[in-house]
C-alpha cells in the first residue's frame, strides 16, 4: 500500500523525516518496503522569464534567448519552438539536476553560449496529464501570474515535493490497509498523538427501506454482511480537486472524475472499498445482493466480458448483474458525464467468497484485496457517511438525508480478558500493567477493569496471544530479554538413517564424488531419455511448465542430465553425487488422498580416466561395508538403462537394494554424451534396515594359515563368481580367502577359453591344518570344479 | 714396553681419526685390537715380564685397549652419519614436481549449511525430524492455522498434485506431525526441501531447502525464542553476529517476528550483500499459534512453544558470496569443487 506522508500529516504530527518515520514503522509491524521522495532529484531549476528571442547564427532550428532568473539575466540556447518573449517557464540553471541523474552545465551550441536549459513537463519527471494545457514535446510554459516567483525554486513554486511510503501490509491487518490505519500506526511509531479526525464518522443517520424509488435485498446472506446505499442528488460530474487527484495519485491510484475519486478515496482513507452506480442504470431502481446464475456474463468497467458461476457473488438489479461483489463494477453502470443521481454502496462481504471469486475471474483489484483481509461489516457506515461528507465538500452533488442499511446480523462488540500476567509470561518479562494499557488504549484497545472492548477494524485480535503481539511490537521487539530455555534437558541425536547418509556422504567425497542437488520433478521426456516408464509417476496438477511436471520416480533422469551438463561443458573425470527422494504412486492411490511412498536414494556416476564397472562395483561394496551388510547377493541386473552385460544388482534375500553398472548407449546417446558413464544407485532406507548394528569382537587367529593356489581352464563364459561358489562349498569352513590373483587368455588356451588363477588361504580356528586335511580339500574343490563347471587343471 | 704401547695407542690414533670409510676403521680395528692384532700381541709378549710388572702392564694394555675402542666407537658413529648423510643428499628429489594427489570429491554448499546448522542444533538437544515431501493439505495449512480462504493457499504460491495433496510449500508440516505424535517436551529442526511456484531465476527456485526448528514445553517464552536464535547466529555465522527482530505475521505463530542478523560480510557496515542496509533479513518465527497446539491436542495453557524457519540458499549465497541461484542447481563440477 502506497502513501503519501502528507496525507498521512492528517492524523498524526509527522515531526520526523522520511527515512526515520519508516525505519520505526517498519519496527512497531508496518515493514515500509521503499521510500520514493518526489522533487528531491530537482535541484536548482527556478522560474525565468524569457526576455528577447533571436535566431542562431549559425542552425536554423535553434534560437538564442535572453532569460530572467531573477538575480541576472543569461543566455540560453534552446531548439523548442513553444516559446515566445514574454514567457514564464521553468529554467535549469548552470550546475543543476534533473530527475534520471541529469546534470546541467554551461555548454556551446553551435559555437553559442547557452547557461542552462529550458525544462518540458517531462525533464522535471511530470506528467502531462496532470497539467492540462501543457504539450509533452515543448516547454512548459507556466501561467503569467507566477512572474512573482521569478528566481524562485520551481519544487516549491510547483510544490513537488512529495514523500510517498510503500508499505507491506500482512494479511492480518486490514486496517493498514488504510491512511487512517497506517495515521495510527504512525503516531504511535514515533510517539505523537493520533489526531483522529474522522471520529464523527460513526454518527447514525435515519434509516428507510427506500430512497428515491431505490431498494436493497439481500439474498446470499452467507456471503455478503452488510449493504448500505446513501444518494446523491443534483450530481455534476467534472474532474476532481487538485488536492484529491494529488492524494490519489500519490497512492498509485489514476483519478477518473469526481464521484469515483470519492469511492477510492474512501477506500484508501478508510479502508472500506466503495462502488458508485448512476442510479438511472439500475433496472426496477432495485438492487439484489445474491449469487451469480451459472453461465450468466457481465462485461466488467475495463471492458472484458467475465463469465460466471453459482459460487460467485453478485450486485445485480432486476434483470442483470451490475457489479462483481467486491471486485469490479460493470460497464453498464457505471458512472457517466450524463449521470445526475447516484447511488454510492458500502458492503462487506465473505473473505474467502471474494477471494475465490477475484482468482477464478482473474481480476485482482484494490477491493478485492482489502476484502479478502476480512472486514468488519461496522466498517460500511464509516465509510459512507465519509463519501458523503466528500461529495458535498467538492461539491459533486446534494445528499439524500436517509440511508438504506441491510445488516442482517448484527456484529457483536468483541470482549476478551485481560492477563497481564500471561502475557509476561509468554513474553518472559515483566512488563508493568499501567505500561500495558497505555499501549492498548493507543491502539483504541478499551481496558475496561479486567476487559478488553476491541476496536472493529481489529478484526485479528481474538486471543491473549494476539494481545501479547500487540504489547511486544510497541513496547519493542529489540526489548525483548535473550534468554536460553528453561526447561526438562534433552538429549540431540541422529538417527541410524541420518548417520548412515552422513557416512555414506563422506565415504563418497573421499572416493572423489561431488554432490549435486536437482530438481525433484522432471519432464516425460527425460522418462523416455532414460527409458523409464512414467505410469507411476505423480502429475503435478499446475507446473511450472512440462518440463517440470512429473515427479520423479528414479534418480537417473536428474544425475545423467547433470553428467550431460558437464560433458556438454567439456568438464574431464566427472564423477558426481545426488542424495535424493523417489515418488512411486504404487497403488495409483493418490487421488483418493493416499500419500505415494517416498524413498531416499543415493545415485552416483563417474566419466574419465579412472572410470569403469569394477571402480564403481569397489565402491557399492565399501558402503555394503560402511553399512555393516555381510550377507547379500550379486547377480545380473535385468534394467532398460544399464548395459545388459555390465550391470549388476544387489540383493538381500529376494530384496534388490541397489543396482550399479554402465549406462545403456542408448542412453547416453540420449543425452549425447560420447564418452562411457558408469552409475549406482542404492535404496538407502535398506541399507539402514539389513546393516547390523550388534558388531562382535572376533578372535584374532592363534593357528598358522596354509596357503595353495589353484589355476584352472574354464570357458569364458564361466563367471569368476561360479567358481569362487564351488571353491566355498567344498572349502567349507576352513577357506578364510579366496584371491584371484590372475586371468589369462591365449591362443593355446583355445578359443573362448580362459585361465583362472587363485590364491586360496585355509586356516581353522582351533587347531593347526594337517598336510592331509588341505590336500583331501583341493582335490574335493578340483573335482567339483571339473564336474560343474567343466574345468581343467592348469599345470 | 710401556713406550711400546703408548706408541701403539698413539699410532692407532692417528689411523682412526684418519679412516675415511668403515671399512677403514674395520681394518683399524683387525690392525690394533684383532687376534693378531698389535695389542693382542703385546699382551702375549707378556710371559717375559716379572710377576710384579705383569699386572701392571696388563692393566695399562687394558686401558689402551679400552680407549682405543672407545676411539673407533666413536668413529663409527661419526662415518654412519656421514654416510647417510650422504645417501639423503643423493636421495634428493625435486619439491616441485606434481604431487600424486588422490582427487577428493565434495560436499555442496546446501548440504555444507545445513549439516553444519544440524550441529548446532544438536549440541543444544534437538532431535531431526524428517517428514513426506508430497503432503497433504492437512499437514501443510489446515492444522498450521491456514483455512481454506487463506491467501497462502493460492495457486499461485503451491504446486498442487490434486485437491487435498500439494508438494509442501514449508516444512511446517513435519512440525504438525511431530505434535501430533509426541508429547512435550519436543525439541526438533527439520531440515528439508520445499516446493513453492516461482520461474527459476537468479533469485528464485521452484525448489529450495528449509531448516524449521520447533520448541513446545513448559514455560517455553519469547525471551527464549530471542536467546536460542542469537546462540545458533553466534555459532553459524561467527561470535560478533547480532540480531534483531521486527514484528511480521504468520498464520501460525503469535507472536510472529521476521529476524534479521547483522551482514556477516561487512560486519553491518553496509554493503553490495545487504544493500548498503548493515542487515540480512534472515529467517521467520514466533510463538506458536495455541490454536495450532489445540489442533495437534497439546493443552495451550500449560504449553507453549516457538518456532523458527529459514532457507539454507539464503546463507549458503551470503556467506559464499554467490550471486545466481541457477549456479546451486545446475551442478558443474567447477562450481561443486570449491566447497
Amino acid at each position: 500500500m502506497k502513501t503519501s506522508i502528507e496525507w498521512l500529516q492528517d492524523y498524526a504530527d509527522i515531526n520526523v523525516d522520511a527515512k526515520t518515520l519508516a525505519d520505526r514503522l517498519t519496527m512497531t509491524g508496518s515493514k515500509v518496503e521503499t521510500i520514493e521522495q518526489k522533487g528531491k532529484d530537482i535541484k536548482n531549476v527556478v522560474v525565468g522569464k524569457i526576455l528577447e528571442i533571436k535566431k542562431h547564427p549559425d542552425a536554423d532550428k535553434l534560437i538564442v534567448t535572453k532569460v530572467d532568473i531573477g538575480d541576472k539575466v543569461v543566455q540560453i540556447v534552446t531548439g523548442a519552438d513553444n516559446v515566445k518573449e514574454e514567457d514564464i517557464i521553468p529554467i535549469a540553471k548552470d550546475g543543476s539536476e534533473l530527475p534520471g541523474n541529469v546534470k546541467i552545465k554551461t555548454g556551446m551550441l553551435r559555437g553559442v553560449e547557452s547557461c542552462g536549459m529550458m525544462c518540458s513537463v517531462g525533464e522535471l519527471g511530470l506528467k502531462v496529464e496532470d497539467y492540462p494545457g501543457q504539450i509533452e514535446h515543448g516547454i512548459m510554459i507556466l501561467p503569467k501570474e507566477y512572474k512573482k516567483f521569478l528566481g524562485k525554486d520551481i519544487v516549491e513554486v510547483l510544490n513537488l515535493r512529495e514523500d510517498i511510503l510503500d508499505f507491506e501490509i500482512t494479511s492480518n491487518r486490514p486496517d493498514c490497509f488504510s491512511i487512517e490505519g497506517l495515521g495510527r500506526e504512525a503516531a504511535i511509531a514515533i510517539g505523537t498523538e493520533f489526531k483522529n479526525p474522522r471520529k464523527n464518522l460513526s454518527k447514525e443517520v435515519k434509516e428507510v427501506k427506500e430512497i428515491e424509488g431505490l431498494k436493497v435485498d439481500i439474498e446470499a446472506k452467507d456471503l455478503c454482511y452488510r449493504y448500505m446505499a446513501r444518494v446523491l442528488k443534483d450530481v455534476k460530474v467534472e474532474t476532481s480537486p487538485e488536492w484529491m487527484r494529488r492524494r490519489l495519485n500519490a497512492c498509485g491510484v489514476r483519478s477518473i472524475n469526481n464521484i469515483v475519486d470519492i469511492t477510492n478515496y474512501v477506500m484508501l482513507e478508510i479502508g472500506e472499498p466503495m462502488h458508485a452506480f448512476d442510479i438511472n442504470c439500475v433496472k426496477g431502481k432495485h438492487i439484489i445482493v445474491r449469487r451469480a446464475k451459472n453461465n450468466e456474463t457481465i462485461t466488467t468497467l475495463d471492458d472484458e466480458e467475465r463469465k460466471l458461476d453459482n459460487s460467485m457473488l453478485v450486485i445485480a438489479d432486476e434483470e442483470e448483474p451490475v457489479a462483481i461483489a467486491g471486485v469490479m463494477g460493470g460497464a453498464n453502470s457505471g458512472i457517466s458525464d450524463e449521470t445526475k443521481t447516484v447511488v454510492f454502496e458500502a458492503a462487506v462481504f465473505n473473505r474467502g467468497s471474494i477471494r475465490l471469486t477475484a482468482k477464478k475471474v482473474g481480476l485482482r483489484t484494490e477491493a478485492s484485496t482489502r476484502y479478502e483481509k476480512g472486514l468488519s461489516p461496522e466498517i460500511a457506515l464509516r465509510a459512507i457517511n465519509r463519501a458523503v461528507e466528500l461529495a458535498e465538500q467538492i461539491g459533486a452533488g446534494k445528499a439524500v438525508e436517509e440511508v438504506i442499511d441491510v445488516y442482517p446480523e448484527k456484529e457483536e462488540k468483541r470482549v476478551i480478558k485481560f492477563e497481564p500476567e500471561k502475557v509476561n509470561k509468554a513474553l518472559g518479562m515483566d512488563i508493568p500493567r499501567e505500561t500495558m494499557v497505555e499501549i492498548l488504549e493507543k491502539l483504541d484497545i478499551k481496558v475496561n477493569g479486567d476487559n478488553l472492548e476491541i476496536p472493529y477494524f481489529r478484526t485479528d485480535i481474538e486471543r491473549t496471544a494476539d494481545i501479547v503481539e500487540e504489547v511486544i511490537r510497541i513496547y519493542g521487539y529489540d526489548k525483548l530479554n535473550s534468554t536460553l530455555i528453561n526447561a526438562e534437558s534433552t538429549v540431540g541425536s541422529k538417527t541410524k538413517l541420518q548417520k548412515l547418509e552422513d557416512k555414506i556422504k563422506e565415504l563418497l567425497v573421499e572416493k572423489g564424488f561431488s554432490e549435486m542437488y536437482a530438481f525433484s520433478f522432471i519432464s516425460q521426456e527425460d522418462y523416455d531419455k532414460c527409458k523409464l516408464d512414467s505410469s507411476e509417476a505423480i502429475r503435478i496438477k499446475n507446473p511450472l511448465g512440462e518440463d517440470y511436471s512429473l515427479m520423479r520416480t528414479n534418480m537417473m533422469p536428474t544425475v545423467l542430465q547433470s553428467m550431460a551438463t558437464n560433458y556438454n561443458k567439456k568438464n574431464k573425470d566427472v564423477s558426481l553425487f545426488e542424495i535424493g527422494k523417489t515418488y512411486v504412486d504404487e497403488k495409483q492411490n493418490i487421488d483418493k488422498g493416499e500419500l505415494p511412498v517416498e524413498s531416499k536414494q543415493i545415485a552416483f556416476a563417474t566419466y574419465g580416466k579412472n572410470a569403469d564397472f569394477y571402480i564403481v562395483k569397489g565402491i557399492v561394496e565399501n558402503i555394503l561395508e560402511a553399512s555393516n551388510i555381510a550377507r547379500y547377493q550379486i547377480e545380473r541386473a535385468n534394467t532398460k538403462n544399464l548395459h545388459p552385460g555390465r550391470s549388476a544388482e544387489i540383493f538381500v534375500g529376494k530384496d534388490s537394494i541397489a543396482k550399479f553398472g554402465e549406462i545403456h548407449p542408448q542412453v547416453l546417446e540420449n543425452y549425447g554424451i560420447n564418452e562411457k558413464v558408469y552409475y549406482a544407485v542404492i535404496e538407502l532406507e535398506k541399507f539402514a534396515k539389513y546393516g547390523k548394528d550388534n558388531k562382535k569382537y572376533v578372535q584374532i587367529p592363534k593357528y598358522p594359515a596354509v596357503e595353495r593356489d589353484i589355476a584352472i581352464v574354464v570357458d569364458e563364459d564361466i563367471a569368476v563368481g561360479q567358481i569362487e561358489n564351488v571353491i566355498s562349498k567344498k572349502a567349507k569352513n576352513i577357506l578364510e580367502k579366496a584371491e584371484l590373483f590372475d586371468v589369462y587368455r591365449s591362443e593355446k588356451l583355445g578359443n573362448n577359453k580362459k585361465s583362472v588363477a587363485y590364491e586360496l588361504i585355509f586356516r581353522a580356528q582351533d587347531r593347526t591344518l594337517t598336510d592331509d586335511e588341505i590336500s583331501n580339500t583341493m582335490e574335493a574343490i578340483i573335482k567339483e570344479l571339473q564336474a560343474t563347471l567343466g574345468a581343467e587343471l592348469r599345470a | 714396553m710401556k713406550d711400546q704401547i703408548l706408541k701403539i695407542k698413539e699410532n692407532a690414533n692417528n689411523e682412526i681419526k684418519n679412516a675415511k670409510d668403515l671399512k677403514e676403521l674395520n681394518d683399524v680395528r683387525v690392525k690394533y685390537l684383532g687376534k693378531k692384532g698389535e695389542l693382542t700381541a703385546v699382551l702375549r709378549g707378556m710371559g717375559a715380564l716379572s710377576p710384579e710388572e705383569r699386572p701392571i702392564i696388563g692393566e695399562f694394555v687394558n686401558e689402551a685397549r679400552d680407549e682405543i675402542e672407545k676411539l673407533i666407537d666413536q668413529k663409527e658413529q661419526e662415518l654412519k652419519e656421514q654416510e647417510l648423510l650422504q645417501k639423503l643428499e643423493k636421495e634428493k628429489i625435486d619439491i616441485t614436481m606434481p604431487s600424486k594427489k588422490i582427487p577428493v570429491g565434495s560436499v555442496h554448499p546446501i548440504t555444507g549449511v545445513i549439516d553444519n546448522i544440524k550441529e548446532i542444533f544438536l549440541g543444544l538437544g534437538y532431535e531431526i525430524a524428517d517428514g513426506p515431501d508430497i503432503e497433504k493439505t492437512y499437514y501443510v495449512f489446515d492444522q498450521l492455522n491456514t483455512p481454506i480462504d487463506h491467501p497462502a493457499r493460492d495457486l499461485q504460491d503451491t504446486f498442487y498434485i490434486n485437491d487435498n495433496i500439494v508438494l509442501r510449500s514449508q516444512t511446517s508440516s513435519v512440525q504438525i506431525r511431530v505434535m501430533e505424535n509426541q508429547k512435550p517436551p519436543i525439541k526438533i529442526i527439520c531440515p528439508g526441501a520445499v516446493y513453492r511456484s516461482d520461474s527459476v531465476d537468479p533469485t528464485h527456485s521452484p525448489v529450495f531447502h528449509q531448516i524449521e526448528g520447533l520448541v513446545v514445553d513448559k514455560n517455553i517464552t519469547m525471551s527464549d525464542l530471542k536467546g536460542t536464535l542469537e546462540t545458533f547466529a553466534k555459532r553459524c555465522l561467527g561470535e560478533n553476529t547480532k540480531i534483531r527482530f521486527r514484528p511480521h505475521h504468520f498464520p501460525y505463530t503469535e507472536p510472529s517476528a521476521e529476524v534479521d542478523v547483522s551482514c556477516f560480510v561487512c560486519n553491518g557496515k553496509g554493503c553490495r550483500v545487504c544493500k548498503n542496509e548493515g542487515w540480512i533479513e534472515l529467517l521467520g518465527c514466533g510463538m506458536v499459534h495455541p490454536k495450532v497446539l489445540e489442533n495437534c491436542g497439546i493443552d495451550s495453557n500449560i504449553y507453549s512453544g516457538f518456532a523458527f524457519g529459514f532457507g539454507a540458499e539464503r546463507i549458503a549465497m551470503a556467506k559464499y558470496g554467490i550471486d545466481d541461484m541457477r549456479l546451486l542447481f545446475e551442478n558443474d563440477v567447477r562450481f561443486l569443487k570449491q566447497f
